[in-house]
């Protein structure tokens, strides 16, 4: 299994890197441009997140960003010193725009949701792990 | 790459034309320019947004928009989106914006 690492603070300056990083490592694995798209959406919408919802874009948090892949699976590792949130908190499909707030809300992690097989959060040690899982075949 | 913006008035509406990656970064500069022009032209009936060249939308951009057409739109101003290549299109579609504004793809 291939392994890419990126390590980020948490600043949104940084989302374009970890949009690039993504593209970068997984292209050689993904020739459908959709489909390398969708794994870079998803990957950014995750770290986004965190950044700015978890650690409240706070550039002095550091977060580590994993792409394990091998020619059937990607596994898409995120560790987050910050409290983990509600992955399943908003329904599916999203409101567009939210009644309390008048404003979109949950398209982020309806996205995840809905480009991803498998998405986990658990803490460990001083991190939150967030393990989102796609099939490649 | 940062979001290019460019917005030419025509005979009814606006056109911008949307170069580069829009996100949670850039979104915010579309808002405020979408804004100030409908401030300047207020009587606007459509607003064309040409993307041939958004290579990258995320939540946040798709999220831009549909605030756009919520504060905009009862203005009675249209919103469309030319020229949408299919990796955009795809996330549009996923988020169903394109039930809500004319989209086409590129």
């Amino acid at each position: 299994m291939d392994k890419y690492i990126l390590d980020f603070s948490a600043t949104p300056d940084n989302l374009p890197i970890i949009r690039h990083f993504v593209q970068e490592h997984l292209a050689p694995y993904i020739s459908d441009p959709i489909r390398l798209n969708q794994l870079t959406v998803a990957t950014e919408e995750l770290c986004a997140n965190s950044i700015v919802h978890g650690n409240h874009s706070d550039p002095s948090q550091k977060l580590r960003l994993e792409l394990c892949i091998d020619k059937k699976t990607l596994h898409i590792y995120l560790y987050d010193p910050a409290p983990p949130y509600a992955l399943h908190k908003y329904p599916m499909p999203p409101q567009l725009l939210r009644k309390d707030t008048n404003r979109p809300g949950g398209l982020g992690i309806y996205l995840i949701r809905q480009l991803m097989d498998k998405i986990t959060v658990r803490r460990r040690g001083q991190s939150s792990v967030y393990h989102l899982v796609k099939n490649l075949t | 790459m940062e979001i290019q913006l460019s917005l030419s008035p025509t005979a009814d509406g606006l056109t911008v034309t949307l170069s580069g990656e829009l996100d949670s970064l850039s979104a915010p500069k579309l808002y405020d320019q979408l804004s100030q022009a409908i401030k300047d032209h207020p009587n606007i009936k459509k607003i064309s947004f040409e993307c041939r060249n958004l290579s990258y939308i995320s939540s946040a951009g798709a999220g831009i928009l549909l605030l756009s057409l919520d504060n905009f739109g009862h203005r009675g101003i249209d919103f469309e989106l030319r020229n949408v290549r299919p990796e955009v299109y795809n996330i549009l579609d996923l988020l169903g914006l394109t039930k809500v504004m004319s989209v086409s793809n590129g």
